[in-house]
């Protein structure tokens, strides 16, 4: 058989295999296609309205509160959220600590969804949504903007994830030569995309350097970018941890014994991770709080809500993983990442939409419909995220 | 002559300076805390055999 026969042949098989895997598996019934199947379907009923007849015709965006919800949750939150996808590669292949090895794909396949997920909502934020080509094809490059490095950095590190998440790929597809050519460029991806990942969490922060008279004073800091940066890898850990115990109660068939154990031990390490990060961000809070003299700031309903987000969901948390990780007490470190995410979708929300502006006497609130479309990304993701894991070896290797 | 006079902790660089050494000594008694063998875990029961023995 000539070259181009075998090609066809091996073309002709790789399209009934992903026919025959695109087809549905397991129960359709479940609480959560009941709750995200109607969601899903309002939500693009919505992004149809949102490019028919503009993004004000679904949104409580104005001039004064040009970012909302969108921003502020979808990119701004999920992509701290995606940043255990670095720590993890930087663990595991560039420290070569082995213990997380089982986690890592797992990690990468999470965090390439939320990009593409999270970081693709700014499509729907953008007043004329077909300009997010402009920075990459060189249609008015504002080389001096903190946006220009993010948009850049947010497409280089989606295909530095890909590169890092194709050997599974060519794995499921049984394609072993492929594979071991995809494998080969994983090292080099995962540093270029931990350097990329630095970059754009601190740059995240450093989008709102610009908005100083804006944001309420208890939340704005020349220091945005670090504090960004540090919680990110906190974010990243809990999201993990979070993630991973709601794997192993819905995949449990997916994941042997053996690596149910070994999770536990996963767990109390990235428990430990978290505690040291968090106390490292609160110390830097402090720093903060007394290089700025920010003492009589706290008297008033601003400042007891700032005390809540940093004591309530950052220092009791770090305690709380500190002292789980002491008694292996898995539960309250289950708990602990629970609050260490709530603080930082409270951290970021604050700075993003909730304290800025914290002046203006027209207060922007979420329409329901910047609601649902957020839901409908969020279930989209894992959507796409329970597909992928129960057809491609995420888990384990095949 | 010059007279000794107290400096204001607030308006100085003072109490950032007592942060930054508490903290130290704080990151070394959480790494300590962490790194000790844990309640129940393997390297305690090394802890309480090598004790009892």
């Amino acid at each position: 058989m000539n070259r181009t026969a075998v090609l066809s042949s091996e073309f002709v098989r790789l399209g009934r295999f992903f026919l025959e895997e695109l087809k549905p598996r397991g129960r359709w019934l479940t609480p959560f296609n009941v709750i995200s199947i109607p969601t899903i379907i309002v939500g693009l009923i919505i992004l149809y309205f949102r490019f028919v007849y503009g993004i004000g015709s679904v949104t409580n965006l104005s001039q004064d509160f040009p970012w909302g919800l969108w921003i502020g949750f979808d990119v701004v939150t999920g992509v701290a959220f995606a940043g255990g996808s670095y720590v993890i590669t930087f663990v595991v292949y560039v420290m070569r600590i082995d213990k997380y090895h089982s986690i890592v794909r797992v990690t990468v396949l999470n965090g390439l969804l939320a990009y593409i997920f999270y970081a693709g909502a700014l499509v729907l934020d953008l007043g004329r949504p077909w300009h997010i080509i402009n920075p990459i094809i060189g249609n008015s490059f504002g080389y001096n903007s903190v946006l220009f490095l993010v948009s850049w950095h947010f497409l280089l590190y989606m295909i530095a994830m890909a590169v890092e998440f194709s050997p599974v790929v060519a794995e499921w597809a049984q394609l072993e030569k492929v594979r071991k050519f995809l494998a080969g460029l994983t090292l080099g991806a995962v540093i270029f995309g931990i350097t990329l990942s630095i970059l754009h969490q601190s740059g995240l922060g450093a989008l709102f350097l610009m908005a100083k008279p804006k944001i309420h004073p208890l939340w704005y800091s020349e220091f945005i970018p670090i504090m960004f940066f540090v919680s990110s890898i906190y974010a990243g850990l809990s999201m993990i941890i979070f993630e991973g115990t709601i794997s192993h109660s819905v995949f449990k068939d997916l994941i042997g014994g053996r690596d149910h154990h070994q999770y536990e031990e996963i767990v109390l390490g990235l428990g430990k991770g978290a505690a040291i990060t968090m106390f490292v961000y609160y110390f830097f809070q402090a720093l903060i709080f007394i290089h700025e003299e920010r003492w009589q700031l706290i008297t008033d309903f601003w400042g007891y809500w700032y005390l809540v987000e940093v004591i309530g969901f950052v220092l009791i948390p770090c305690f709380m993983f500190a002292y789980a990780v002491r008694n292996r007490n898995l539960g309250v470190i289950k708990v602990a990442s629970v609050m260490a995410l709530l603080g930082i979708v409270l951290n970021r929300l604050n700075v993003s939409v909730i304290a800025f502006r914290w002046y203006a006497t027209n207060k922007y609130y979420p329409s329901w419909e910047e609601f649902v479309v957020t839901l409908m990304v969020v279930f989209t993701e894992i959507w796409v995220f329970r597909w992928i894991v129960t057809r491609m070896p995420v888990f384990r290797k095949s | 002559m010059e007279f000794y006079t107290y400096l204001n902790i607030f308006e100085t660089k003072g109490l950032e300076y007592l942060l930054l050494l508490s903290f130290l000594v704080l990151f070394i008694l959480l790494v300590r805390y962490l790194s000790a063998p844990e309640k129940g875990g393997p390297g305690a029961e090394e802890k309480v055999s090598t004790k009892t023995s």
